[in-house]
């Protein structure tokens, strides 16, 4: 996709122009707190806040558009009558300072609430959203975008992308909101030069070039299409899985949830969608204690080829986007790094 | 169009009970205007009050909306819920949701229905619909024959209903595991009934039971020349949405509330399923 | 424990003896997990199959109740392959010939008998433990809780000694503490002898130094443990109980004699975020507020002493255990019971615990907290134990022999009943996990995990309900068959009310620390007649 619009941003420009933006929404970007997290954080007082573009936000945007738990209706119960009534609607809201491979997992859970219907509450969130990306030129860690076509740079889909050039930012529109907040806002920022544009693609070199991890994404993916993977590799992984859920939750692509009514009286309650993750045995455990699933062997199975061969072939990549969350946590080291050395075998099992 | 968890309210107008453990729903919406309707083989989600929602399969043919069964084994806390309402009571209904029997496919075959236990209730709505296209249209079933396979005498379901079919055609062999002292029918398991039965070209295989009952069944019916194409079941998994997104009902690759829960046998050896390992 | 647990990636041997790890410390076994990753060499002292002993290079999966027998072999197997740290040994520890003397008349080929595990692996285990200088061993509940507790721990040391794996980064012995913070109330003597810091009680001098603070003066008697409170009987001395967030109605041994005791009583007081089974036996209960209300330090297994900040306001009306114990305090004119704040509580403890001397609230809200011995304000903490001598100078070697447990099988009774937490989904009696949906669902219910063979020969069909017995009670549990457990031996958790494990359950105890042997009594099972 072309840039339709692409402006610079000098740096001490960007706190003034954060100070318009959040007047007119709520303003959400990296805070480093007290106990030295980075976590997306509402903005309250911009004169105060320093916002924190240089250390990895722990959480993805997924808590924003599908929240660990969320109220999706309540319901009540009363003279007979059963009702349902909807949420309370989404507000509005501008998130910032957002790395490219959270807004290609944005990008990805766009595709899947809405087949095949659009899922009301993500739609109304994602309605009420502009979401600012920053681009990487130091990658983290753990991370592996590259490989998964999810940095550090996007090529497409963000509403406006930031790159840092040093002493200014190179500021590139999508369509829509994106384009209309350079629109109102245009006297903050100032053309490209030739200069700027150089810079960029230099730093975006430079920034390709400082992955420490190699990881055979689309090899894997590639490979999964035509190979069944060996059994001792899913036995191998899934006796490490300690079933903590953890891959899961932090994962910036994985929406798999359950849905629960929660009484809060004899006659009223909420039906509530809350994370799950298919690593659990109770995720596809049916009343009775059948279960098409034997976790021993498999715990692993469908988090992997779901990420890695289904979304693949439905949708020409991968849904991983080598945010390195998961290699964080994982408490018995099999995350998805380490089953994609074991399958292009980079590892013996 | 949106999707959000929100049922359809509906009215439990009858409430017939089958045996101990199942009882068959009588529902219709209290909304009148809404273009409800469905082809056998799909499910709604049903909402209990304070229970939430489980995945229950249609038990009766389009050709009796506005009216919609949906028969009922006693298993969780919502199914024990729901068992203690009475008609008047309200429920929640989302859907219908599924890929139906190719009913299409069915016009002029032989059509063979083994069923095991509360297995027989999305079979039945297939078997009802024939039997009225069987008044009206030209396209009804050739041959219609159920053998029905339960437990012991006690757990056998919609034994009127079945007398209702045999009186009017239909080839229905009952069997039971266990017999007690007013059994005087046939005892052994339900693809013992196979071995008196033939099966041709034309011959099309709905099969719904419980997992072990399924595999044995298909691996009976394909010994006996039935080609994969002609055998169907529909599965059973744990669900939380009804429209491909909780991915609960993963199967390899395939939802079961999308790609199913009618599967062919075509299609199933294609997948790795539960059903079907050793 | 002596080393930080950090420094368990960079060992090179790990033997984890008596701790199903990664279900009980997910933490401490990630750090296991990724030394192994490394290439180090796991070895792991279970009679179960757990998943850290599925891990391991070695797994030596003995008969419950005979750790002693097997370290005492692999000593054995150390001093004939010359394998010992006589340096080490020399200037470091004392009365080293008495254990070697002890070692060298003893039979290898009995010990292996007495242990169930074969002479070949007790010897490859041995020697590849010996011939690391980064060997670690991580000990806990399978090796304190049984009747021969404190010598298993002694045996676990002379180990340690004997190769000269305990004075240096990387190697080490590491007790596992049970629950986040046991180390710091251990540390703050909720034990029955010690002041805070593990001061002596009977040093009149130490006693006198906590008298001026407390203004109060302080027997010299030692109190008493555990389970001697809860199984003082109906004509026991104790009158009146305060139990502040444990459950012995469902967790402590011989549950009958437990509910004997707190039936009998004049009074029974408890404090709880749940009402729990011993909440409802009292008369009168606080409604204590939960780790997100209230604020407060943790010490951990590695000694580290964090800050855990409050994050919401206590819900309705529940407190915050300080808050009761100071409005107790005052109703009953126990003077100092007024402390503004947790910093000032802090200053306190510092004041008095040479090991917490300089723990200070602002230097705790740096770096995750402090490592104690940390004696004065200045004082960085420390990583790990013992660098130049050991607490009471010199190590000592201390001769251990096999002892039988309590109570062994025989014809009536001849499956042995190993109890433990048994899933990464509850806790402790359940009485916080049961309220979570996904947990529950995850693990529904108790189940008795018995081997295929015991099953072959009883009949039994996976997930059928037996009836289990042991001399003091009996309870019916559903069957899980797996080959986590040798034949003879069956497991069950102890979280569900409903099947009360602790019911036939021995409340026989290590003389010296009052352990009970939880980890073994023998049993009967049989089917329960269908209904």
């Amino acid at each position: 996709m072309i840039d339709l619009r692409e402006l610079i941003l000098d740096k001490d420009k960007l706190y003034p122009l954060l100070r318009k933006l959040k007047k007119e929404a709520r303003l959400i970007a990296p805070v480093k707190n007290d106990h030295g997290d980075t976590l997306f954080t509402t903005i309250e007082d911009i004169d105060t806040t320093r916002i924190d573009l240089e250390n990895q936000p722990q959480e993805s945007l997924k808590p924003f558009f599908l929240p660990q738990q969320e109220t999706v209706a309540s319901y009540s119960v009363l003279n007979g009558e059963y009702t349902f009534t909807p949420p309370e609607p989404a507000q509005d809201t501008i998130f910032f300072g957002v790395r490219s491979c959270d807004l290609t997992a944005l990008l990805y859970m766009d595709l899947i609430f809405s087949k095949p219907a659009k899922d009301a509450t993500y739609y109304d969130r994602r309605n009420h959203s502009l979401v600012i990306t920053l681009g990487c030129n130091q990658p983290f860690d753990n991370c592996f975008c590259e490989a998964t076509s999810s940095g550090p740079y996007l090529e497409y889909g963000y509403g406006l992308q930031f790159i840092d050039l040093g002493d200014c930012y190179y500021v590139s529109a999508g369509r829509g909101r994106g384009a209309d907040l350079l629109e109102k806002w245009g006297y903050f920022f100032r053309e490209v030069t030739k200069k700027d544009q150089n810079r960029r693609y230099q730093l975006f070199l430079e920034a390709r070039g400082q992955f420490t991890k190699n990881i055979q994404v689309t090899h894997a993916c590639q490979k999964l299409q035509k190979e069944t993977v060996a059994e001792e590799i899913w036995e191998k992984l899934s006796q490490r899985c300690y079933d903590c859920g953890g891959c899961a939750y932090v994962c910036p692509t994985c929406t798999c949830f359950s849905v629960d009514d929660m009484p809060q009286g004899r006659s009223n309650g909420i039906r509530i969608r809350s994370w799950d993750a298919c690593t659990s045995s109770g995720f596809t455990r049916m009343t009775g204690g059948h279960n098409p699933i034997d976790r021993t062997r498999h715990a692993l199975k469908r988090r992997f080829l779901h990420k890695l061969k289904y979304d693949f072939a439905n949708h020409g990549k991968a849904s991983c986007t080598g945010c390195g969350r998961c290699v964080d946590i994982c408490f018995g080291g099999v995350d998805i790094t380490t089953f994609i050395d074991l399958f292009t075998g980079q590892e013996t099992p | 169009m949106t999707q959000n968890f929100i049922p359809e309210q509906a009215i439990i107008r009858k409430i017939i009970h089958e045996n101990e453990q199942i009882s068959t729903f009588r529902l219709e919406l209290t909304n009148k205007n809404l273009p409800f309707t469905f082809l056998p083989g799909q499910f709604l989600m049903l909402s209990v009050p304070h229970c939430g929602e489980a995945a229950i399969s249609i038990s009766s043919s389009p050709d009796t909306l506005p009216l919609i069964d949906l028969s009922i084994r006693k298993a969780g806390e919502l199914t024990t819920a729901i068992h203690s309402m009475t008609e008047g009571d309200q429920v929640g209904i989302r859907g219908p949701f599924g890929k139906p029997f190719p009913m299409e496919d069915f016009a002029n075959r032989d059509l063979l229905f083994i069923a095991g236990g509360i297995g027989l209730a999305p079979l039945k709505s297939v078997i009802d619909h024939f039997l009225f296209q069987s008044t009206t249209e030209d396209n009804a079933a050739q041959s219609i024959t159920l053998l029905y396979g339960c437990r012991s005498p006690a757990d056998i379901a919609f034994n009127e209903v079945i007398t209702s079919w045999r009186e009017q055609g239909v080839d229905c062999r009952l069997t039971v595991d266990e017999k007690d002292s007013s059994w005087n029918g046939n005892t052994g398991l339900v693809t013992e009934l196979l071995d008196h039965f033939k099966t041709s070209s034309n011959t099309r295989s709905l099969v719904c039971g419980p997992p072990i009952m399924i595999r044995f069944v298909i691996a009976r019916l394909s010994a006996m020349g039935c080609d994969d194409t002609s055998i169907f079941t529909t599965l059973e998994r744990h669900m939380k949405c009804g429209v491909g997104l909780c991915g609960h009902c993963h199967l390899d690759g395939k939802l079961v509330c999308l790609d199913g829960p009618v599967f062919s046998l075509d299609q199933l050896k294609k997948l790795d399923v539960m059903e079907f390992s050793r | 424990m002596t080393n930080s647990i950090g420094e368990l990636v960079g060992a090179d041997v790990l033997l984890i003896t008596g701790s199903n790890t990664t279900e009980t410390h997910p933490q401490i076994g990630r750090n296991i997990l990724q030394a192994v990753d490394r290439g180090a060499k796991l070895i792991v002292i279970d009679p179960r199959k757990t998943d850290i002993a599925r891990q391991a290079h070695i797994h030596l999966a003995l008969r419950p109740g005979t750790d002693i027998a097997l370290i005492n072999a692999m000593m054995r197997v150390i001093l004939d392959e010359d394998l010992a740290d006589d340096l080490f040994i020399s200037m470091r520890t004392e009365n080293f010939i008495a254990l070697r003397d002890y070692l060298h008349r003893l039979d290898l080929s009995e010990l292996a008998k007495i242990t169930g595990i074969d002479q070949a692996t007790i010897h490859e285990a041995a020697c590849i433990y010996a011939r690391s200088s980064k060997s670690v061993i991580c000990y806990c509940l399978g090796v304190t809780q049984h009747t021969c507790g404190t010598n298993n721990v002694q045996a676990v040391a002379n180990l340690a000694m004997l190769t000269g794996n305990v004075e240096k980064k990387h190697s080490g012995v590491d007790p596992l503490r049970g629950q986040n913070n046991v180390q710091g109330a251990c540390d703050m003597a909720a034990l029955p002898a010690v002041l805070p810091g593990y001061q002596n009680l009977a040093d009149m001098e130490i006693r006198s130094r906590f008298e001026a603070v407390w203004k109060c003066s302080i027997p010299a008697t030692t109190g008493k443990s555990l389970t001697e409170m809860t199984h003082n009987g109906k004509d026991g001395a104790i009158k009146a109980m305060f139990i502040m967030g444990e459950n012995p109605a469902l967790s402590d041994p011989h549950l009958g004699r437990v509910k004997e005791t707190l039936n009998t009583l004049e009074f029974l007081a408890v404090s709880d975020i749940f009402l729990t089974e011993t909440a409802q036996l009292a008369d009168v209960v606080f409604p204590a507020a939960s780790f997100a209300e209230k604020g407060g330090t943790i010490t951990n297994s590695e000694r580290r002493v964090q800050i855990c900040r409050r994050a919401i306001a206590p819900i309705h009306n529940c407190r915050p255990d300080s808050h009761i114990i100071m409005e107790l305090g005052k109703r009953i004119n126990c003077p100092g019971m007024e402390f503004d704040n947790d910093a000032e509580i802090m200053e306190e403890i510092s004041l008095l615990t040479p090991i917490y001397g300089g723990m200070h609230y602002d230097r705790l809200a740096e770096n995750h907290g402090l490592q104690w011995p940390c004696p004065y304000r200045n004082h960085p903490g420390t990583e790990f134990l013992h660098k130049y001598y050991f607490a009471r100078g010199k190590g000592c070697f201390t001769i251990t022999e096999h002892q039988e447990p309590f109570e062994k099988t025989e014809n009536k009774y001849p499956f042995t009943l190993v109890t433990g937490r048994g899933s990464y989904h509850h806790y402790h009696t359940a009485t916080m996990t049961r309220n979570s949906r996904r947990l529950v669902r995850e693990c529904p219910q108790a189940l008795l995990e018995i081997n295929s063979e015991d099953c072959d020969n009883l009949k039994l069909r996976d997930g059928e309900t037996v009836e289990l017995r042991s001399r003091r009670g009996a309870v019916q549990i559903p069957i899980q068959i797996t080959d986590r457990v040798k034949p003879g031996t069956v497991f069950s958790s102890f979280h569900f009310f409903e099947v009360p494990i602790n019911e036939l359950t021995v409340d026989a105890m290590d003389p010296q620390s009052k352990c009970p042997e939880l980890k073994v009594c023998s049993v009967n099972l049989r089917k329960v007649a269908h209904d």
